[in-house]
């Protein structure tokens, strides 16, 4: 939920700001949209689908992170005429340069682990080992490359569930969140006319 | 009285083709933030 945060409140925002404004709720044209629907396929089957994601070797697995972040990023630069997309786009290349250094996961520290899984069975987890089939990796703060954009934030179980995410992550939501208000801002003001029987209509 | 039905049809035609846009974008926007992201959800959790 951390990530879809953004666009709910986003997606919120805009429709009220349109509003506000007398204006339709701005859509614009995206850039080789096709390009995140390839890019998520193969994750979706690598860490989100459980028959798919259990048989995936751990080290294509990892290159499926990297080379669809990539691709992504691809998407985002074709897009980078909306600030929004840029702003996600910079939470994506931190994302991509913390997995990237530490060998294809994102790496997350065994306190918050603990922290995320107080009931977790001995040995279901340890370090040095990725985190059941997400994207993490557990690593000891001492092992782990760029640790300042790791999974070292913690939100609590009282905000839905909890959750850990990292600074690329933030961006990431705020840039859905700017992107989706500015089209708020963005669609042409509703005209009122007078149609020949004298009917008044928007469009 | 066939105008105002011929208005109306265009109106209807283009309401559902914007939001038909709308959904696809807003579908487009969720996958690249769930790609994108990397957050590591707890006991109970959903995605992302």
């Amino acid at each position: 939920m951390i990530l879809l945060n953004g666009i709910i409140l986003g997606l919120l925002f805009g429709w009220l700001l349109a509003r506000r404004n007398n204006r339709k709720y701005a859509v614009p044209e995206l850039k080789r949209e096709w390009l995140v629907w390839a890019a998520f396929a193969p994750q979706f089957l690598a860490f989100y689908y459980n028959p798919t994601r259990q048989n995936i070797d751990e080290t294509l697995a990892s290159a499926i992170l990297i080379l669809s972040q990539a691709v992504l990023l691809i998407f985002v630069w074709n897009n980078r005429q909306h600030a929004g997309l840029l702003v996600l786009g910079f939470g994506l290349l931190l994302n991509l340069l913390v997995i990237t250094a530490n060998g294809g996961w994102m790496p997350i520290l065994p306190d918050t682990v603990h922290l995320l899984r107080p009931d977790a069975a001995p040995g279901s987890w340890e370090v040095g080992a990725r985190l059941g089939f997400g994207k993490d990796i557990v690593l000891n703060a001492s092992e782990t490359r760029l640790w300042w954009l790791s999974d070292r934030f913690f939100k609590p179980a009282w905000i839905f569930a909890p959750a850990a995410f990292s600074l690329g992550d933030v961006f990431i939501s705020l840039g859905a969140f700017l992107f989706l208000t500015a089209l708020g801002m963005e669609g042409q003001i509703y005209s009122i006319h007078n149609n020949s029987q004298g009917d008044l209509y928007a469009t | 009285m066939s105008h105002k039905i011929n208005s109306l049809k265009f109106a209807a035609g283009k309401f559902n083709f914007s939001h038909i846009r709308l959904i696809i974008m807003l579908v487009t926007l969720i996958l690249l933030v769930l790609g994108s992201g990397a957050p590591e959800i707890g006991s109970g959790g959903g995605v992302g």
